[in-house]
């Protein structure tokens, strides 16, 4: 075992719908994707994100495109038209998430 | 087998032309789609429209359709656009003047209609529809009624539809779903219908308009292959070009910017998604789960064996509404120390305010270098910075109140650490905040009608 970022595991894009930030986390490859499906949970999400994520995170699976879909519930401080962020819309969210260190297989 | 070939040429509000001009000369598509609406746009332009009653549009489609109206005449393309706002008769009337200087006689211009229910709030309140907030669960809406400036569904493809049965050229909508751009035509070229076995066909139509509808985010922009998408200054504009299967290969313009393969795909398929086997739109609910990606050639991605599912019951509609005034400024401070010049700055506004009596309902400091998009989730720095910007951000009751907190910024030019610099200040806005709630599908009538260019 060995400890990852996600960054080396995984492409990621996110962005907004009013208070709700969504980040599609997309694995390079399957090895990959059942590191990261076993990794990435929800309380682990919660914990990597905390100050800022202030509601339920809520993690699904896409296996077809080895992808999981993290939707993460009061993460924009009121969302796009009424929060004192500079990011807006949670486009780099997705960056914040990559951040996040995983015990890899290899 | 019978194909139709769309093209996106917008994504947002003040979207570049130059690729939806390309697509409409070299992509060979039989329809270009039109995406200028945000959540916040609605609310913008009905405060226009309330300014001058012949607003309230997106003001780019006068220069958008000057540029295209001619090459989509030559090369019979239809436009499907969002861009009627909160007013798309207004623009309608704008579209009339530009194809009858270009001497289009005959044109036909479909505008739907029906979306803006601002009117008719308190008459659904009062038949006993409680119209929750999605985000935060609240139900009483009476508690921000007096200061609510725009209520718009999001409405489907059903009047363009229609309107492309009736004729139309182009079709104007106001706050249609930017899928129902795409959904519209591929319904009405291929006659699929809202009913029972035409779901997963839907589906397809759902999803490959979710593909497209944002334009250069699936052909290399804001994306992971940013190293990889070769010349994006000249980046080509997405075409789907979809079969009556429901199966779709998406592509762009042989020789444009920008890239097309499995992961601009995928990294879009997954951009604003909650629930990937329930994405729920107003013509359908599409499942991602099930449908595979393949690269077929260079910029050439096949998406097969998309499903669906019946469009839900209950339509989404964006209540916007004011709520304060937000100021904010930033200043950059220099090595040496630069980090923590920038902490006794935080510490000069904060006393500051307290010193003249503001009290933002909100404050935020961001630290421009260390922690301005990732928060906490960043690590504090370990190095001498070279410059670090603080940004100080305060929303607040009244406009006044949010002038002052701006200007307190400003003031960190004098008062702050060695070399301080200030760029140019920027303007207090308004706050418009959003309520999104669910009304039943029968309580949104839309419609459509054709002016024709004589």
């Amino acid at each position: 075992m060995a400890k990852r970022l996600l960054k080396d595991m995984a492409y990621a894009r996110s962005g907004d719908k009013g208070d709700v930030c969504n980040i599609g986390l997309l694995a390079f490859d399957e090895a990959k994707y059942r590191v990261i499906r076993r990794e990435v949970t929800p309380e682990r999400v919660k914990q990597h994100f905390r100050g800022m994520v202030k509601g339920d995170v809520v993690i699904y699976s896409v296996p077809n495109l080895n992808a999981l879909e993290v939707v993460l519930h009061k993460a924009l401080e009121g969302g796009a038209t009424r929060t004192l962020r500079f990011d807006q819309t949670g486009k780099s969210m997705a960056t914040a998430l990559l951040r996040m260190e995983v015990e890899a297989d290899d | 087998m019978k194909k139709v070939r769309l093209g996106s040429g917008s994504a947002y509000w003040g979207d570049i032309l130059e690729p939806a001009i390309e697509l409409a000369e070299k992509g060979n598509v039989d329809y270009i789609g039109f995406d200028h609406l945000a959540e916040l746009t609605m609310s913008i332009l009905q405060r226009m429209k309330t300014k001058d009653p012949t607003k309230g549009y997106i003001q780019d489609i006068v220069p958008f359709m000057e540029k295209l109206l001619p090459i989509a005449a030559r090369n019979r393309i239809k436009l499907i656009t969002n861009a009627g706002g909160a007013n798309p008769l207004a623009a309608a009337e704008e579209v009339v003047k530009i194809a009858r200087a270009l001497g289009l006689k005959g044109f036909k211009i479909g505008v739907v209609t029906g979306d803006d229910i601002m009117h008719r709030l308190d008459e659904i309140t009062a038949k006993g529809i409680v119209l929750r907030n999605m985000d935060t669960g609240e139900e009483d809406i009476g508690r921000i009624r007096d200061r609510i400036v725009a209520a718009n569904a999001y409405i489907g493809a059903d009047s363009i539809v229609d309107a492309l049965k009736a004729g139309a050229d182009i079709v104007i909508t106001g706050r249609a779903s930017d899928n129902a751009l795409y959904v519209g035509p591929l319904m009405y070229e291929f006659g699929w219908k809202f009913a029972g076995g035409y779901w997963d066909k839907i589906g397809a139509a759902v999803t490959v308009g979710h593909i497209i509808e944002c334009a250069e985010c699936c052909t290399g922009g804001m994306s992971n292959m940013w190293r990889e998408a070769p010349e994006l200054w000249r980046i080509g504009f997405p075409i789907a070009e979809v079969d009556e299967n429901g199966d779709a290969v998406i592509t762009k313009v042989p020789g444009s910017g920008g890239l097309v393969n499995q992961w601009t795909i995928k990294e879009h398929l997954v951009y604003e998604v909650h629930d990937p086997s329930n994405y729920l739109m107003p013509d359908g609910v599409a499942d991602f789960t099930s449908l595979s990606i393949e690269e077929a050639g260079r910029d050439v991605v096949k998406v097969t064996n998309m499903k669906g599912k019946p469009r839900p019951d209950m339509l989404k509609v964006q209540i916007g509404y004011k709520e304060g005034f937000i100021g904010e400024g930033m200043v950059i401070l220099p090595w040496p120390d630069a980090y923590a010049k920038a902490k006794q700055a935080e510490e000069i506004v904060r006393g500051r305010l307290k010193l003249i009596g503001v009290q933002p309902e909100e404050l935020r400091f961001d630290y421009v270098g260390v922690n301005a998009l990732h928060g906490p989730v960043a690590p504090e720095p370990d190095y001498e910075m070279n410059e670090v910007g603080l940004r100080v951000a305060a929303r607040c009751r009244t406009y006044e109140e949010a002038e002052k907190a701006r200007r307190e910024v400003t003031h960190l030019w004098t008062l702050a650490g060695l070399g301080s610099s200030f760029g140019s200040p920027m303007p207090v806005r308004q706050v418009i905040a959003l309520w999104p709630t669910l009304v039943p599908r029968e309580e949104i009538q839309t419609g459509f009608v054709i002016k024709e260019v004589d």
